[in-house]
């Protein structure tokens, strides 16, 4: 029997098609080819080493906001502002890196732990306006997003600017903070390693601590997880906490492994991005490094089919928001399907009944 | 100059109408939907539509009146996009509305880019805009004659609206059937009226508004059009809602609140202090007062609950 389990992977794929399908509309309508373009899209983000090095290189950062997301959903807050956590977690790694002269050893671990703490307070402080006043995270996670944003274009603009830069930015990074590089040439970096062991620690978390299973079953039912004593205050700003944490270990990410500074605006939307991941995810650590993966092949081969035949990269973005559309409406989609299935499998059922039947007569 | 005689100065208060005009258009119309039962954050999304529909509308016919038009019907279209999702196929509305705000960013964007084929701002001689109102003698008046005269049309169109959503709320049936299909649709339901096509209903009246809000921005405000330009609005107002608790006449208060802040943060920055923090004070007002007023009804509610 199909269960919802192994049905939703498959509508998730229908869902992608669909959103690839309405999305070559969009280009043909505007007058280009749109196998030229997703031929261009695909080329760009998996044709070779190099193209493959920087799809992941940009799936990194979104499998930790992804996770940071995930986490805070299954603890029941709608995590609306792993950007802003983003920001705060890389800005601080930043500031770690520059001020603290130390090997490699000592100054990389560091920085992250303080990005994890940084992004983790950030993220912790709508969770305890929720718990202690009620006030809606969606609308605060939001605004925390743009404060983060301008707070942070504020430090590199004024106190720690660079003279002459264009834009406001700090001063790069010692080699020593620089995150490991996995394949030479390419800025492809360990961070992809530790975004992988993150969601290995995530799942297994929810799976076999006591604390990760409070987390899970309040964050499903407050009341029931009230009811059998747990204090679910408690687990909801852990749950913000560790999931703002992991989106500000993505913004370490960028800042220690591809840009090796802090500029300002320095996420074209992971966090939102993030959103997306663990949504389409339903919030299952191991299945949001995939899915982060086909979101940095999106952003990577965007930019190469601009370049090769002419249709915006924003097209991304439109592709993307169809994505999170339909797979909004897919569980509806997914349990009509089950009814559909199960009722073909209980008819099945009732004709072998009567071929049995008619067989012992 | 003091910081007193920056505050309260007629050009700030001239500014605040200016910046209440599309917030207040965005919030009547969010105000509708979350009174039927539906939070739509896609509210910035909306406004890109209607904003660059608008644009373009008013781009080829050289008519701002055109432009309203076209930009309320493309906001329907997608508001109605919106409802099938959350209303019909029962799609979680927070996922929705993230989904139409990605759409709204990108899809503009996007066609900015293929039809006009510029990056970052686009204008042009023929867009012409939304009409100011000069009022005769009003206007000679010092203090007030500089606040009030030569406001946009859409600004005084605006509190006419305002009382009629506030009619349409509390004294007409229809705005009966849209409370109730927030408060208690079974109710509703049971009462032999379709609950999902009040929904519809007020979802056309939401778009339409929202729309009028969007094409504010790029031909009446500016006569330009600049990516992403709602540049959060929608989610201020999302907060103007909720400081007003979804009643049209609060919520045109809330307007003007967070429309002067937006005003004085504009302000401050001829005073020095560096825009990124001006810029943050609307934001930071939202999350403080939006606490303070959902802590006011949390612990009312304990009180009724605890006894």
């Amino acid at each position: 029997m199909l269960t919802k389990k192994y049905l939703t992977p498959i509508t998730s794929v229908i869902a992608l098609i669909f959103a690839l399908f309405v999305g070559a509309i969009v280009i043909a309508l505007n007058g280009n080819n749109p196998i030229a373009a997703y031929g261009a899209l695909i080329e760009g983000s998996f044709s070779s080493i190099p193209h493959l090095a920087s799809t992941l290189s940009i799936a990194t950062p979104l499998i930790f906001t992804g996770l940071g997301v995930a986490v805070a959903f299954k603890a029941g807050v709608a995590n609306i502002g792993a950007e802003g956590q983003l920001y705060m977690g890389g800005m601080a790694a930043a500031l770690i890196v520059i001020y603290v002269d130390a090997p490699s050893i000592i100054v990389i671990p560091l920085a992250l732990l303080v990005a994890f703490i940084v992004g983790g307070l950030y993220g912790a402080v709508p969770a305890v306006l929720k718990v202690k006043t009620n006030t809606n995270e969606v609308v605060t996670t939001l605004m925390l997003n743009y404060i983060a944003i301008l707070f942070t274009s504020y430090l590199v603009n004024y106190p720690f600017k660079v003279a002459n830069a264009p834009i406001g930015m700090t001063e790069t990074i010692n080699d020593a903070a620089k995150l490991p590089v996995l394949y030479p040439g390419t800025r492809f970096n360990i961070g992809f390693l530790l975004a992988i062991l993150a969601a290995v620690l995530i799942a297994l978390m929810f799976k076999h601590t006591s604390f990760g299973y409070e987390m899970r079953i309040q964050g499903e039912s407050k009341v029931f997880g009230r009811y059998i004593g747990i204090n679910t205050d408690k687990r909801i700003v852990q749950g913000m906490f560790i999931g703002g944490g992991l989106a500000g270990v993505g913004g370490a990410i960028l800042v220690l492994g591809i840009q090796y500074k802090f500029v300002q605006s320095i996420s074209p939307g992971y966090g939102f991005d993030g959103l997306t991941i663990a949504l389409m995810a339903a919030f299952n650590a191991y299945a949001v490094i995939p899915i982060s993966v086909l979101f940095g092949a999106l952003r990577a081969g965007s930019i190469s089919m601009e370049l090769n035949t002419g249709v915006p990269s924003e097209l991304s973005n439109v592709i993307q928001a169809l994505v999170i559309l339909f797979m909004a409406a897919q569980s509806t989609f997914t349990s009509t399907l089950q009814d559909r299935i199960s009722k073909l499998g209980f008819r099945k059922e009732q004709r072998k009944l009567n071929e049995k039947e008619v067989q012992s007569e | 100059m003091s910081i007193f005689d920056v505050i309260f100065s007629s050009s700030v208060f001239a500014a605040t109408l200016r910046m209440a005009v599309p917030l207040m258009y965005v919030s009547l119309g969010g105000l509708l939907t979350k009174q039927a039962g539906i939070e739509n954050i896609g509210l910035e999304g909306l406004m890109l539509i209607g904003c660059f529909a608008g644009f373009v509308a008013n781009y080829h016919t050289s008519s701002w009146l055109i432009g309203i038009l076209v930009a309320m019907i493309f906001t329907i279209l997608f508001a109605l996009l919106f409802g099938l999702f959350v209303v019909s196929l029962h799609a979680h509305e927070i996922v929705a509305g993230v989904a139409i705000n990605v759409l709204g960013s990108g899809l503009t964007t996007y066609l900015m880019r293929s039809i006009f084929g510029v990056k970052g701002s686009f204008t042009d001689p023929r867009v012409v805009a939304i009409p100011n109102v000069e009022i005769p003698v009003i206007k000679d008046i010092p203090i007030i004659g500089d606040i009030l005269s030569g406001q946009s049309v859409l600004f005084w169109i605006s509190i006419l609206v305002t009382i009629l959503v506030s009619y349409l709320l509390y004294h007409r049936r229809f705005g009966y059937y849209i409370r109730a299909a927030g408060e208690n649709h079974r109710s509703l339901s049971s009462a032999g009226i379709n609950v999902s096509k009040v929904q519809y209903l007020t979802l056309v009246l939401h778009g339409a508004l929202i729309g009028i809000g969007g094409v504010y921005l790029s031909t009446g405000y500016l006569t330009q059009y600049v990516e992403n330009m709602s540049a959060g609005r929608g989610y201020i107002a999302m907060a103007a809602i909720a400081f007003g608790r979804a009643k049209p006449k609060m919520v045109f208060g809330s307007v003007l609140l967070f429309a002067f802040v937006q005003a004085l943060s504009n302000r401050l920055q001829i005073v020095g202090i560096p825009s990124y923090f001006t810029d943050m004070i609307p934001y930071a007002i939202t999350v403080i007062v939006l606490a303070i007023t959902s802590y006011r009804t949390f612990r009312k509610e304990e009180g009724v609950s605890c006894d």
